[in-house]
C-alpha cells in the first residue's frame, strides 16, 4: 500500500492536478467578475417595464421593478419564509425626492402594467414616469390627453433634440473657435506687454482683432439665446400616477417610451440604441446620466501617449543592461531594482509624478515658455502629458524585463552569423536582433497597457479631473493638447461610486462604466496581440 | 451649542461670522410644509433673482477643494457654462485642506471648501497676500446620521451619538452604546451590534463630525472609514446594524436619516431644510466657496458673475437638485453687497 502511494507521488499526477485545479479557479474568478459585471452593466439599456402598483391604503405606484428581498425578522405563522418586500424605481426626484422606494409586497391590493404609461428620461431630475395631459404652445393648448398628447410629442421631441444638436454645435464648433482665438490673442498681447512693447502697433492691431472677435462672439450669442427660447416654446404637462402635475418645456425631454407597448424586436433596438448613446454622449448632471465619450477617449489616449513615452525608453534600457554592459555586480543590482520597482505602489508614482513632472518640470516650462499665461500654470498643473509620463514611469519596469526575455531569446548563431558576414555591433542589433526582439517587447507593451489603463490613484495627482471641458484633441494648431486636463474610466468609476450624491440611481452607471474600461482593455490588448502575431510569423526564430 | 446650530460658524471671523448668523435667523418664515425635504417648492425663496447675463465675461476659472461642493460645483460650472460659451470651468475636487494652497498659488481662483479656513490656513494666505481670503457661503448642508431602514429608532441624542462613535465619550454619556438595545431598542435589535460607518481622516466631514459630535474627542477604532460620502450611505445600506454619518444630499431609499436631539431629553429634530434653517438641527453647517479678494478692489469680473450665478436662482435651485439646502434671499444680498 505505501509503496503504491509513493509510487503516485512521484509520478508527478497530483501535481498535475494541482496545477489545473489553480488554473481552473483562476479562469473560475475571472469569470465570475466578468459575469457579474455584465449581469449588472448590461441590464442597464433594456427598456424594463413599468408597473403601477395600487396600494391598500388606496395610493397608487409606478415604476420599474428593481427588485425583491425579505423583510429581516419578519417570520409569522402565516408567512414562515417571512414577508417580502419590492423596490421600484419610482423616478420623479423633484416630487418625491428620492428615485427609489421600497414597498412591502403585503401592501399592495393590485398590481399592473398598463400600456399607456410613459418613461422620459429627462435632461434634469432624472426620469419622469407617468402619463400626460397636455402639450401647449405658449398658452395655447395644442393637445390634450394621454393619447393625443403622446402622438403629439414624438415629432416635438425630435424637433427639440435637433435644436439641441443645434445649440451645440454653436457653443462647442463656432463659439469654441471664435474663444481659441480671443485666447491666443489675449496671450499674444499679454506676451509683448511682458517685452516691454506695449505701444506697438502689434497690439493695437490685436486689440482690433479682439474687438472683431468679441462682436462674432456676441451675434454668436445673440443666436444661441434665440434658439433656447424656441426650445422653452412648447411645454408638456405630465401627471404622475397619482395626479401630481408637473409642467415642463419639451426640450428638458430627452426620449420618451412606452416600454410596456413595445414589442421585443423594439425593445431589442432600443437596446443598442441606448448603448450607443452611453458611449458616444457627453455626460450631464455631473456625470451621473448621459454618456460616458470623454472618459473613453481621455483613457485611449492616456495610454496611447504613454505606449509611445514607455516603449523606447524601456527597450533602450533593455538592450543597454543585455548587449553592452558588462554583466557584473552593477548590471545586477540595476536588474534587481528594476524589478523593484514594479512593485511600488502606484500611488507613490503619483506623488513623484506631481512633485517632478508637474511641480518642477512643468513649472520650469511655464515660467520659461508661457510666461505669459501666469499666474494660471498651462503645464505646471496636472494634464494629459504628465498622467502619460508618470504611467510610464510606473510601466517602464514590465517592459524592461520583457525586452530582455526576448533579446535573451535570440539565438547566439543569429549574432555571430551576423558579425561574421561584416556587420557592425550596431548593425546587426538594429537588423537582426531588434527585429527577432519584437515579439518579446510587444508582448511587454501589452502586460504595460493593461497595467496602465486599470490604474487610478497616480491619475489624480497628475491630471485627471470629473469634468473636463474640452477634449485633449481637437482641429486647433497643434492638434494634440498635452497640458489639458483629461476624464477617465477608472476615476469615473471611482467619482459615480463614491462620490456621487444619487448613488442608487448611479450604481448601473458603475457597472456600465467598468464594463466599457474592461471593453477598452480587451481591444487594446487584442491589438497588441495581433500586431506580435503579425511579427512572429514574419520572425519565426524568436522563441517569445 | 444648544439652540445655535451653526455654531461651528462662530468662529474665528467672529464679527462677519454672526452678521451672516443673524441674517439666516431673521430670514427663516419660509417653509412650514413637514414633507419639507421631498418638495422641493417649499425650499424656495420667492425672492431669488434670475440670472442676468453681462457682457464681457470670458476666459479660464479654476476650481480646487472639497469633494463634498464637488457635485455642486459640477452643476453649476454646466449650469454657468450655459450662460457663458465662452468660458472654461475646470473643477478638481480632491478635500476642502486643498483649497488654501491652490488659492495662495494662483492655480485657482475659486476654493470650494466644507469647512472654515483654519487659522493656520488663513495666516499663510495672509502672509502671501496681505490680506485675508474672503469666504462666501453658498449652501446648507445638514449632515445627516444614518441608520438601515429596517432599524426603527426613533430619535437619538448628540450624547448618544456620541457614545456610539467614540471611545473618549466627551459628552459625557453613561454607557458605551455598541448594541442597539442600549440605544434604546427592544427585541432582536436589542443584541445586535452598531456597526460603525465613517469617513476617511482627509475628509471635511470627518473633522466637523469630530469636533462637533465628539468634541474632539477619539473615534473608535472599529469605525469602518469609507472613501467617499456615498459609500457610508452604501455600507448602512447593506449592514442592518450600520450607523453612519454623511450629507443629507446623499440619502438613498435604503437608509433612514434620524432625528437627532442637541441634548438628551430635548426635542427631536429631523435634518429637513425647516429645522436646519430654524436652527433647530444640531448637525447644519455652512459650505463654502473661498476667493482671494483685496479689500477694496473688485472682484474679477469671471469670479464675480459665477458667484453671482450661484446666488441667483437658477444657483440655488442647483443646490436644492444636488440634495443641499438653499439660501434665503436676505443673506445672499448681505453677501452680493460684499462683492
Amino acid at each position: 500500500m505505501p509503496d503504491k502511494i509513493k509510487k503516485f507521488l512521484s509520478s508527478g499526477t497530483l501535481f498535475v492536478w494541482f496545477c489545473g485545479t489553480a488554473v481552473a479557479a483562476s479562469l473560475l474568478m475571472v469569470g465570475g467578475v466578468l459575469l457579474l459585471i455584465m449581469i449588472n452593466g448590461l441590464g442597464f439599456f433594456w427598456p424594463h417595464a413599468l408597473m403601477e402598483l395600487t396600494l391598500r391604503d388606496g395610493t397608487r405606484v409606478l415604476g420599474e421593478l428593481k427588485g425583491e428581498e425579505v423583510i429581516p425578522h419578519s417570520e409569522t405563522p402565516e408567512f414562515p419564509e417571512g414577508k417580502t418586500r419590492v423596490r421600484l424605481k419610482v423616478g420623479n426626484r423633484d416630487l418625491y425626492g428620492l428615485d427609489f422606494r421600497w414597498v412591502d409586497t403585503d401592501q399592495i391590493a393590485l398590481a399592473d402594467s398598463p400600456k399607456d404609461v410613459a418613461a422620459f428620461e429627462r435632461r434634469e431630475w432624472g426620469n419622469f414616469y407617468g402619463r400626460i395631459r397636455e402639450i401647449a404652445k405658449g398658452e395655447d393648448v395644442v393637445a390634450t390627453g394621454n393619447q393625443e398628447g403622446w402622438k403629439a410629442l414624438q415629432p416635438l421631441i425630435e424637433w427639440a433634440n435637433d435644436l439641441h444638436d443645434e445649440i451645440e454645435h454653436l457653443q462647442r464648433d463656432v463659439i469654441g473657435d471664435i474663444n481659441f482665438d480671443i485666447e491666443e490673442t489675449r496671450l499674444r498681447i499679454r506676451e509683448l506687454e511682458l517685452r516691454a512693447q506695449r505701444e506697438s502697433p502689434e497690439v493695437a492691431e490685436l486689440q482690433a482683432v479682439t474687438r472683431q472677435l468679441e462682436a462674432h462672439y456676441q451675434k454668436h450669442v445673440a443666436t444661441l439665446r434665440a434658439l433656447s427660447r424656441q426650445l422653452d416654446e412648447y411645454s408638456v404637462l405630465l401627471v404622475e400616477t397619482n395626479g401630481r402635475e408637473k409642467r415642463l418645456p419639451v426640450g428638458q425631454i430627452v426620449k420618451a417610451l412606452r416600454p410596456n407597448d413595445m414589442g421585443l424586436f423594439e425593445k431589442i433596438l432600443r437596446y443598442f440604441m441606448n448603448f450607443w448613446s452611453v458611449l458616444s454622449e457627453e455626460p450631464r448632471e455631473a456625470n451621473t446620466e448621459g454618456g460616458i465619450f470623454p472618459a473613453i477617449f481621455g483613457t485611449v489616449m492616456m495610454v496611447l501617449i504613454m505606449s509611445v513615452a514607455v516603449v523606447p525608453f524601456g527597450v533602450l534600457a533593455a538592450f543597454y543592461l543585455r548587449e553592452y554592459a558588462r554583466q557584473g555586480l552593477i548590471v545586477r543590482v540595476i536588474r534587481i531594482a528594476v524589478n523593484n520597482l514594479a512593485g511600488v505602489p502606484s500611488i507613490v508614482f503619483g506623488v513623484f509624478g506631481l512633485g517632478f513632472f508637474v511641480y518642477a518640470v512643468g513649472g520650469t516650462i511655464d515660467t520659461l515658455f508661457y510666461p505669459e499665461a501666469l499666474p494660471t500654470p498651462t503645464f505646471g498643473t496636472g494634464g494629459i502629458l504628465w498622467a502619460s509620463f508618470t504611467l510610464a514611469l510606473l510601466t517602464v519596469p514590465v517592459v524592461i524585463v520583457s525586452t530582455e526575455e526576448g533579446l535573451s531569446a535570440v539565438p547566439r548563431e543569429y549574432r555571430e552569423g551576423s558579425l561574421a558576414l561584416g556587420a557592425t555591433k550596431f548593425e546587426s542589433m538594429l537588423r537582426v536582433i531588434l527585429p527577432c526582439a519584437l515579439p518579446g517587447i510587444l508582448t511587454g507593451l501589452i502586460l504595460a497597457v493593461a497595467r496602465a489603463t486599470g490604474e487610478v490613484a497616480p491619475l489624480m495627482l497628475t491630471g485627471v479631473v470629473k469634468l473636463a471641458p474640452a477634449l485633449p484633441l481637437d482641429h486647433h494648431f497643434p492638434f494634440l493638447h498635452f497640458e489639458r486636463k483629461f476624464m477617465h474610466l477608472g476615476f469615473h468609476i471611482f467619482d459615480v461610486g463614491f462620490q456621487s450624491p444619487n448613488v442608487e440611481a448611479a450604481k448601473p452607471m458603475v457597472y456600465v462604466t467598468t464594463l466599457i474600461l474592461v471593453m477598452v482593455v480587451i481591444v487594446l490588448n487584442l491589438s497588441a496581440v495581433a500586431i506580435r502575431n503579425h511579427m512572429r510569423k514574419k520572425f519565426k526564430a524568436s522563441a517569445v | 451649542m444648544g439652540q445655535f446650530a451653526f455654531a461651528n460658524v462662530r468662529s474665528r471671523l467672529c464679527g462677519n461670522r454672526m452678521v451672516i448668523l443673524s441674517f439666516l435667523f431673521l430670514a427663516i418664515s419660509i417653509g412650514s410644509s413637514v414633507q419639507s425635504w421631498a418638495a422641493s417648492d417649499s425650499m424656495v425663496d420667492p425672492a431669488w433673482k434670475d440670472y442676468e447675463q453681462v457682457s464681457g465675461v470670458s476666459g479660464n476659472l479654476n476650481s480646487i477643494g472639497s469633494d463634498t461642493l464637488n457635485n455642486l460645483m459640477t452643476l453649476w460650472a454646466e449650469g454657468f457654462r450655459k450662460e457663458y460659451p465662452n468660458v472654461k470651468i475646470q473643477i478638481e475636487g480632491k478635500g476642502s485642506s486643498t483649497a488654501p494652497p491652490a488659492l495662495i498659488e494662483g492655480t485657482a481662483q475659486l476654493g470650494p471648501m466644507s469647512r472654515q479656513m483654519k487659522a493656520k490656513e488663513m495666516d499663510k494666505f495672509e502672509a502671501k497676500f496681505g490680506y485675508k481670503a474672503t469666504s462666501f457661503p453658498v449652501a446648507v448642508d445638514a449632515l445627516a446620521v444614518y441608520v438601515n431602514k429596517d432599524n426603527p429608532v426613533k430619535c437619538m441624542s448628540m450624547e448618544e451619538v456620541d457614545a456610539a462613535f467614540s471611545k473618549t465619550r466627551r459628552r459625557g454619556h453613561s454607557v458605551d452604546v455598541n448594541t442597539w438595545g442600549k440605544a434604546g431598542l427592544d427585541g432582536n435589535w436589542k443584541s445586535t451590534r452598531v456597526s460603525l460607518y465613517g469617513r476617511n481622516s482627509a475628509s471635511g466631514t470627518y473633522g466637523f463630525f469630530k469636533k462637533t459630535v465628539l468634541k474632539k474627542g477619539d473615534y473608535k477604532d472599529e469605525v469602518k472609514e469609507q472613501p467617499g460620502s456615498a459609500s457610508v450611505v452604501q455600507g448602512v445600506t447593506e449592514d442592518r446594524g450600520g450607523l453612519g454619518y454623511s450629507g443629507i444630499g446623499y440619502r438613498t431609499s435604503g437608509v433612514r436619516a434620524i432625528p437627532l436631539s442637541a441634548k438628551s431629553g430635548e426635542g427631536c429634530y429631523e435634518p429637513t431644510f425647516t429645522n436646519a434653517s430654524a436652527g433647530k438641527y444640531p448637525l447644519a453647517r455652512f459650505l463654502y466657496l473661498y476667493v482671494n479678494k483685496a479689500p477694496g478692489k473688485p472682484l474679477p469680473p469671471l469670479v464675480a458673475q459665477f458667484l453671482t450665478y450661484v446666488y441667483s436662482k437658477a444657483g440655488q435651485h442647483i443646490v436644492i437638485k444636488d440634495g443641499y439646502f438653499p439660501l434665503p434671499q436676505t443673506l445672499i444680498t448681505k453677501k452680493l453687497g460684499e462683492m
